[in-house]
């Protein structure tokens, strides 16, 4: 069930009604709702998938109430051992499968052997990366007792399938989300209405801004061969832009639907493009997977402590896999890689924290944000590119500036419309956010008016016919 | 919770209420102008009896050309044809064009061979342009039957037209908003309906192939019957095809133009003529339909 669907807009009253008029007394039944809820909202989809999330959720409970009564090292490693075998596995066969095959048969012919296999023809359950990690999250937590294991199996099952965020996140840390479903909820208005606001921005950034600037972007990356430079270079950024609203829109109205519900999801996004270097766009964009690597990756590989090589190792590690875990295609691998490299001067001049804690702007700040920006933006081409060399293709013509020609743009009444309505949208993105940085504000803060003309804006200006799916379902 | 559920139900209301207001504001200027077929027929059309319309989709609009067809044979005729469109939404052109108390003697019905083998029609890409005539009943009840999804936009947007407008939003809302500066402005079309593709493109080549007519479309037989109750002959015109020839053993008059022209030069792409192909493809409409007047009207 898509956020932006009228399939959703009817579920999310009813789920509210029952929630709050009829279980509401009831802690265990409000738990035992959302498990019934969110597997509904899931099995929308494909309700086959369903047997994943339940059988991961058995193996996750058990191995977290094995752990608790167990001292024994060798055994706890075996359970925790068990736990990610299991859940990478699932994510391995459906996500991965497939990828290895191919360049392992490409590898054996690069040596003159050829070996002929027919890959599977394998649907990725949607969001089995963040589901899995969520899981994981828990099974490491207990075993580094960090974390009580629960003996409430209702509500472990609540905080693997919550709805809100079972498909594209906020990849929520057990040690966050999990308590909450042990404490009674109560309905908080002031909760509700921040709720309900965060619902109607990301609704925004999705419908409006996303969806609108995704009818370029899709044209051009299709055949980036017949564009002119200037046109690569306005594809270019509304792709940015486009994933931004899509995911980033994604997160607000799951944050804001949890809210409804009592329940606080992390932050997300912290208006990432109006970052001054890579690592502050890192510490804002898409903040529960970029702590989860550090908490479980990152750090166990011995973080910064070691050597500047064993950091710079662990630091190419970390962008590479965070790569890989967006799909498995060679394209993410180098997105993470170049991300690697940008982030590998703030390293070495040991300045990658000089932009951290709150933001506070000085003029000279736009033009590093400017810089910063154009660098994701080359990012995002081998994200969205089918292959390293068409991105590298594309970038050589773009740089090319041959021709600055935006024909594209306004070769139609319908093109020139959604050409403007997309620049539109961008723009009041960004100066929305660039007034909440510059009032130190890390979360968006819409008034009651605020948000009546966004559902206007969200009406009038609105991609509806051209509605698409959201981008990151797909990893 | 009783507070926001009546802060909630209050705003809710606000935003129906201004939303459906400017929605109805922007339906009222496009039903003001001449935008559209729909609303072209209705404002910009000053005459209500024609010697023969023509209707269709892209390749009737594109490809006859009542202009040159009325020098030659010295008649009355109108372009009635929407692209983008098929034999259902035909049906609801006529039937509009009829609601409108115009007539007409013949009418040529451009037909395509995928078209009339369609059992099962859907809702076309430019329906929506007949929303704001959505208060007429042939109107709202066309899309009533041809609607199939869980909440039927255009149906619905009977009584919440924030529905369909926002959904066509760059297709009515911000056209409407330049109706208001100019309503004389047609989208695309002359002052007789009709509208020519440039000199340029051209098909891509494909091998030669012969279809067979298979009249199983439901609203096909919808306007015959129309056409039989209101004594209008009706014509069949099938456009030049790119190396496609179609057949058929209809009884209704036919014009065939499947295979009338080859020369990629008179070609847009592969289904439509440009500018030089549609006016040998009119002149030669014109001696064939004159035959077909004369023995009916003359």
């Amino acid at each position: 069930m898509l956020f932006n669907s009228i399939d959703f807009a009817i579920f999310l009253p009813i789920v509210f009604v029952l929630y709050w008029f009829v279980a509401q007394k009831n802690l265990k039944l409000q738990n035992f709702l959302i498990v019934v809820v969110s597997y509904v909202f899931y099995g929308w989809w494909d309700w086959r998938f369903l047997s994943l999330i339940i059988f991961s959720t058995l193996v996750d409970y058990v191995i977290g109430v094995l752990l608790s009564k167990e001292e024994h090292a060798i055994k706890r490693k075996l359970y925790i051992g068990i736990s990610i075998v299991v859940n990478l596995g699932f994510l391995g066969f459906f996500k991965y499968y497939n990828f290895f095959l191919d360049n392992f048969i490409t590898a054996f012919s690069f040596f003159g052997q050829s070996i002929s296999s027919s890959g599977l023809n394998i649907i990725l359950p949607v969001g089995i990366s963040f589901y899995t990690f969520q899981t994981l999250s828990y099974s490491i937590d207990v075993y580094r007792k960090k974390l009580e294991p629960t003996k409430d199996f209702i509500a472990f099952s609540a905080f693997v399938c919550f709805f809100p965020q079972l498909v594209a996140g906020p990849i929520e840390r057990a040690s966050h989300l999990l308590p909450q479903f042990y404490k009674k909820r109560r309905f908080e208005y002031e909760k509700a209405v921040e709720g309900v606001k965060l619902i109607v921005w990301g609704l925004f950034k999705k419908v409006v801004v996303a969806d609108n600037c995704a009818f370029f972007a899709n044209k051009i990356f299709e055949n980036p061969e017949i564009f002119s430079s200037g046109e690569l270079i306005l594809g270019m950024v509304f792709f940015a832009f486009q994933i931004y609203g899509d995911f980033s829109g994604y997160s607000d109205i799951a944050i804001g639907v949890s809210k409804l519900f009592g329940f606080d999801l992390m932050t997300n996004f912290k208006f990432p493009y109006l970052s001054r270097d890579i690592g502050e766009f890192w510490r804002c964009w898409h903040i529960s997977l970029s702590t989860w690597f550090r908490d479980y990756l990152y750090i166990p590989l011995g973080g910064s402590k070691g050597t500047l090589t064993k950091t710079l190792i662990n630091v190419f590690i970390i962008f590479v896999v965070s790569g890989f875990w967006h799909g498995a295609n060679w394209t993410f691998i180098f997105w993470g890689f170049f991300h690697a490299i940008l982030f590998l001067p703030l390293l070495l001049l040991n300045v990658n924290k000089n932009n951290s804690g709150s933001k506070s702007y000085k003029f000279k700040d736009f033009f590093k944000i400017a810089i910063t920006f154009c660098l994701v933006c080359i990012g995002w081409v081998f994200f969205r590119a089918d292959t390293i060399s068409v991105a590298f293709q594309y970038l050589i013509h773009l740089f090319e500036l041959k021709s600055l020609g935006f024909s594209l743009f306004y070769k139609s009444n319908a093109n020139l419309m959604i050409f403007i309505l997309s620049i539109m949208a961008i723009l009041i993105l960004i100066i929305q956010e660039l007034i909440w940085v510059i009032n130190k504000k890390d979360l968006p803060i819409i008034s009651a008016f605020g948000a009546f003309v966004l559902v206007l804006l969200i009406f009038f200006m609105g991609s509806f016919k051209n509605q698409m799916d959201f981008i990151y379902f797909q990893f | 919770m009783k507070k926001f559920l009546i802060k909630i139900t209050i705003y809710t209301f606000l935003i129906l209420l201004l939303s459906n207001g400017m929605a109805l504001i922007s339906l009222y200027f496009i039903g003001k102008s001449n935008l559209y077929k729909p609303q072209f027929l209705k404002n910009g059309v000053k005459e209500n009896h024609f010697d023969y319309i023509v209707l269709g989709s892209s390749t009737g609009l594109t490809t006859l050309d009542t202009k040159k067809i009325d020098e030659i044979l010295n008649t009355k005729g109108l372009n009635i044809s929407m692209d983008d469109s098929s034999l259902n939404s035909h049906y609801l052109m006529l039937q509009y064009f009829y609601a409108l108390g115009k007539k007409t003697k013949t009418l040529v019905l451009a037909i395509t061979p995928w078209d009339v083998a369609n059992k099962t029609p859907k809702l076309n890409n430019n329906d929506y342009r007949f929303l704001s005539e959505i208060n007429q009943d042939l109107v709202f009840e066309y899309f009533s039957e041809i609607e199939t999804e869980f909440i039927p936009i255009l149906q619905t947007s009977k009584f919440l037209p924030i529905l369909g407008v926002s959904y066509y939003n760059n297709e009515l809302f911000y056209p409407s908003l330049f109706t208001v500066l100019k309503p004389q402005k047609r989208n695309r079309f002359d002052e007789k309906g009709n509208y020519s593709y440039p000199n340029l493109g051209g098909p891509i080549q494909s091998k030669l192939s012969i279809t067979e007519l298979k009249f199983k479309n439901p609203y096909f037989q919808k306007i015959k019957q129309f056409c039989h109750t209101h004594g209008i002959t009706l014509v069949l015109y099938q456009s030049p095809l790119y190396k496609n020839s179609v057949n058929t053993d209809s009884k209704d008059y036919f014009i065939n133009h499947s295979n009338f022209i080859s020369a990629d030069s008179l070609f847009y792409d592969n289904l439509h003529v440009n500018s030089i192909g549609r006016a040998k493809c009119s002149e030669d409409f014109a001696v064939q339909f004159n035959s077909i007047l004369y023995a009916n009207h003359k």
